[in-house]
């Protein structure tokens, strides 16, 4: 018998599939990984101490680019966190316009996941059929606020701007298109028996780990948990409107990106209900331009974002800027059972891990 | 138009022997003058291959491909290459630089080799060898060697793991290869080349074989590394395996040698199923070059279309599905040409 | 049946290749920008009340100014303003403090430069003419007022009356061809005005006009020596 040696390999920061800087060092024994070690912080720019110097209007920016690929989410958060603070009521149109951002970043952000889930297979055709369809999301963000990817589109106590005339007609033609875009991600990506195989029973995570690692969002959720916070504790307007929550069995790869293409059909069908509710009125409540919340005030707020329980956490100091304020990102608790779903697999198999995770890395470093 | 070439190169002869060369100088001359068209061949087929693929891939996802440099972006490749060729030569400190260097030299003459015997037309073949088939393949995989010095010399994790693969890759996907020839050896009788296209004069031997075809054209794609068995290079996941330590015009070498081989490969497809250079109307070297670039096209489409398949499923799938496939082929090609035989045929 | 998905996604991208492509050309053709697109901050000097409400919400200390007292009131007039975009967020949060419009972003969004200071826009505004404005971004430079260019065309054209062959010397390609400029400037007073109108609004196209009078003026001459010595 030969004497084989196990190896240390570092797969990222600088890889092609490792979504912008991950790096996780893995032990391998041939191709198969035997430990895997997470090392996160390669994109840290700071963002918690950042907001300690700004004032709480002046973050909203920066919020956005927590979680860059649904930039409208954890600005969402963000605003109504403060909002919480300071017991600001939004205006009806506002909420809504607030729900068809959020739910089209959704869209936008599963999109990408499904693109980058098919390339980081070695499918490069698929991603660019998904990037296809979400420029006409981008395009939308683009008519609203002005930016395409890190939208700042949100403000406390509303939204920046009305909804320009273009808007509806785009999102209702979007809606329409998009059974067709299923369909074909359906035919060349999800039917396709070479992704099944390297996705079915890969990185199988059981609910009991799930919990105990705070695994949320569809990561979750792939695991057969009942668990939104759309409907745990709806925020915002959740409430009002009629939506499934799509689960899986199995926890694998495979389900993982089962409960994302179901969530975004799901996503399709709160923006027409918001869309045909949508009423008149303010879009921005009289917010004061210096907001100095009381000292001592501290809150805690959480929305589902698209890749989970995305929280905010600040406590106030009677100032104008934040004393403290913690984020509690999805991508990085998710991230964390990487190495337990990822042990004895194949390199292989986590890429694809890693792909159907789903973390966004300005999020998880922050 | 048809003996263009068989009139060049007699004519050719005819001129050397007219300055006092004997018959088997002539011939020895001739034959250094093949080498250089086929080395031409090669590139230029490289040239315009690499261009093909992107077009391709560009149309596929809805893009138009490299469309700045010459009518529709014929010279990037060119200006690729000369980018290639000025750029840094690195070889890592701590590579074992003889085999390192080597490496890609031995791939390109390797893939080069296997020109020697595709007819590429009507008596247009350099060496007509009684055991054609057999050259082809066992130097085609020869080609696994290259790769492993490549992963061994580099001395790279990533490296020697996509050598690792291909080797386990190739030898699995050999057997199947060979086996499904097999079929099409058998019926002809022969394992000249010029004698199984001449075996196709009627009837192609896709119709009669099709199992074969379908199991040959499966592993002569793993046989080329190409997508969707692209282990070795396995961009997302191996950075670019085997070849992730070379720089410029070696990296550039690989690159060459696996586009020759592709051409290599598809001519030996149209050989062996695709009636060769039998064809109405045109020549026969140019039925040849249309049969060869259609089946380039399907491998180029493959590729764009299907994600990587995983290691393990590789080796199963060759082990488990395309050996036996391509074994009972073999026995009910045989049991079929025995009833025929016995029927008088 | 396993393998049919692999035949689908195969006619999907089939269909796709040969259907059209999505893709822009991108600097021949330009992109559709929405309204809007945020592509790059301007400054509208002329709008400024010096409230010092942009800088105080801008998160990345991008914007800067610098103002003195009006004498003999209460009011502020502004110095220079400065823009440094490339710390800029594109955020938005400025131009909504701004109550008089003076910010605004214009659909300009190629915004590489070659040096790290020619990102910075400085808008300075002189002490006698708080109205002229110097903009080192190039290619947007506001118009002169009225006033400045009239002041300037007077002085342009005393200078070609006065010096004509030397002020045109630039124009155009040696002595001989500056001579005939000259000549054709002094006894056309229109054509005088109108160079000078050139010479300080494009300098470039100046220089054209100026090519062309010369040459044509020289093929005139031409043309009338041959006369000449037809006539002898
Ligand atoms: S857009 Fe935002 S970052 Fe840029 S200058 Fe205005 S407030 Fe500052
Ligand atoms: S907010 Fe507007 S008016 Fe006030 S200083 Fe800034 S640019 Fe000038």
């Amino acid at each position: 018998m030969l004497r084989t040696e196990q190896f240390t390999i570092n797969i990222g920061p600088q890889h092609p599939s490792t979504h912008g800087g991950l790096h996780v060092e893995a032990v391998m024994d041939g191709e198969f990984i035997v430990d895997a070690i997470v090392h996160l912080g390669y994109v840290h720019r700071s963002v918690e101490k950042i907001a300690e110097s700004r004032t709480y209007p002046q973050y909203v920016p920066y919020t956005s680019r927590l979680d860059y690929l649904a930039s409208h989410l954890p600005t969402l958060g963000y605003c109504q966190a403060v909002e919480k603070m300071l017991g600001v009521a939004v205006p009806e149109r506002a909420e809504y316009i607030r729900i068809i951002m959020a739910e089209f970043s959704r869209i936008a952000s599963h999109l990408l996941f499904i693109g980058s889930c098919a390339i980081d297979l070695g499918a490069t055709t698929g991603l660019i059929y998904c990037l296809r369809d979400r420029e006409r999301i981008m395009d939308m963000f683009e008519m609203t606020s002005g930016q395409r990817l890190i939208a700042s589109y949100m403000r406390i106590g509303g939204v920046s701007e009305d909804l320009p005339d273009t808007f509806i007609p785009a999102a209702r033609s979007f809606i329409a298109d998009f059974p067709e875009m299923i369909a074909e991600y359906d035919g060349l990506i999800i039917g396709n028996e070479i992704l099944q195989a390297r996705l079915k029973g890969v990185g199988r995570l059981n609910a009991d780990d799930a919990i105990a690692y705070g695994v949320s969002g569809p990561n979750l959720r792939a695991c057969g948990i009942d668990y939104d916070i759309r409907k745990a504790e709806p925020y915002g307007i959740y409430d009002r409107f009629d939506f499934t929550v799509p689960l899986a069995e199995n926890g694998d790869s495979w389900d993982r990106l089962l409960v994302r293409m179901e969530e975004m059909q799901q996503s399709i069908h709160i923006i027409e209900q918001a869309l045909n509710q949508l009423p008149e009125g303010e879009v921005k409540a009289k917010v004061p331009r210096i907001i100095k919340p009381a000292e001592g005030i501290e809150v805690y707020h959480r929305i589902e974002s698209s890749k989970g329980e995305l929280g905010y956490y600040i406590v106030a100091d009677g100032g104008e800027k934040p004393y403290r304020l913690h984020v509690r990102a999805p991508s990085f608790i998710n991230l964390m059972v990487l190495p337990m779903i990822s042990k004895g697999g194949k390199l292989q198999d986590i890429i694809a891990n890693i792909a159907t995770l789903d973390p966004v890395l300005g999020e998880s470093d922050r | 138009m048809e003996h263009f070439f068989l009139n060049i190169a007699h004519s050719l002869i005819v001129w050397l022997m007219g300055l006092g060369l004997s018959s088997k100088g002539a011939d020895l001359v001739l034959l250094i003058v093949q080498w250089i068209c086929i080395v031409a061949i090669v590139t230029i087929n490289v040239i315009v291959l690499i261009w093909l693929e992107r077009k391709v891939a560009g149309f596929m996802q809805q893009r138009l491909g490299p469309n700045r440099l010459g009518p529709a972006g014929m010279f990037q490749t060119i200006a690729d290459a000369i980018k290639l060729l000025t750029k840094e030569d690195i070889i890592p400190s701590a590579a074992d630089r003889i085999i390192f260097r080597t490496a890609p030299i031995f791939f390109i003459i390797i893939a080069v080799m296997l020109y020697v015997v595709l007819p590429m037309g009507d008596g247009m073949q350099i060496v007509d060898l009684n055991v054609g088939v057999f050259y082809f393949i066992s130097v085609a995989s020869l080609s696994t060697i290259c790769l492993l010095m490549a992963g061994w010399g580099s001395n790279n994790k990533w490296s020697l793991l996509g050598a690792m693969r291909s080797v386990a890759q190739m030898i699995s996907y050999e057997i199947p290869l060979a086996f499904s020839l097999l079929g099409v050896i058998m019926i002809a009788g022969s394992l000249s080349l010029s004698d199984i296209v001449a075996a196709q004069n009627n009837i192609w031997f896709i119709i009669l074989q099709p199992v074969a075809f379908i199991t040959f054209f499966i592993a002569a794609t793993a046989e080329l590394n190409r997508g969707p068995f692209d282990m070795p290079e396995a961009e997302q996941e191996l950075t670019a395996g085997a070849y992730t330590e070379y720089t410029g015009m070696r990296w550039a070498l690989f690159f060459l040698a696996e586009y020759t081989n592709l051409v290599a490969v598809s001519a030996l497809a149209s050989t062996m199923f695709l009636g060769g250079w039998h064809g109405p109307w045109l020549p026969s070297w140019i039925w040849i070059i249309i049969k060869t670039y259609l089946v380039m096209l399907i491998f180029m489409w493959m590729k764009w279309t299907f994600p990587r398949i995983r290691m393990d499923h590789l080796m199963s799938f060759s082990w488990k599905v395309l050996i036996p496939v391509t074994l009972a082929n073999i026995l009910v090609t045989g049991a079929g040409i025995q009833f025929l035989a016995g029927m008088g045929w | 049946m396993k393998g049919q998905g692999l035949l689908k996604g195969l006619y999907i991208t089939l269909k796709r290749a040969v259907g059209k492509d999505i893709t822009i050309q991108y600097p021949e053709q330009m992109p559709y920008l929405q309204d809007r697109f945020r592509g790059c901050l301007h400054f509208d000097y002329t709008k400024c009340i010096v409230c010092g409400l942009c800088t105080k919400a801008c998160p990345n200390n991008v914007l800067s100014y610098e103002s003195r007292q009006v004498e003999g009131s209460k009011k502020k007039e502004l110095v220079s303003y400065t823009i440094d975009l490339q710390y800029c967020l594109f955020c938005n949060l400025c131009v909504e403090a701004c109550p008089t419009n003076t910010l605004y972003f214009t659909h300009d969004f190629e915004l590489s430069r070659y040096q790290r200071d020619q990102i910075k826009i400085v808008y300075e505004i002189p002490k006698e003419e708080p109205s002229a404005v110097k903009v080192d971004l190039k290619g947007d430079a506001p118009e002169p007022d009225e006033t400045k260019k009239e002041k300037q065309l007077a002085a342009m054209t005393a200078a070609l009356q006065k010096n004509p062959q030397k002020t045109v010397r630039k124009m155009v390609e040696n002595d001989e061809d500056a001579e005939i400029l000259a000549g054709i400037l002094l006894e056309d007073e229109q054509k005088l005005s109108r160079m000078a109108a050139l010479m300080i609004a494009d300098r470039e196209k100046a220089k054209k006009v100026a090519v062309a009078f010369v040459n044509k003026e020289k093929k005139d001459r031409l043309k009338g020596g041959g006369a000449e010595d037809e006539s002898k």
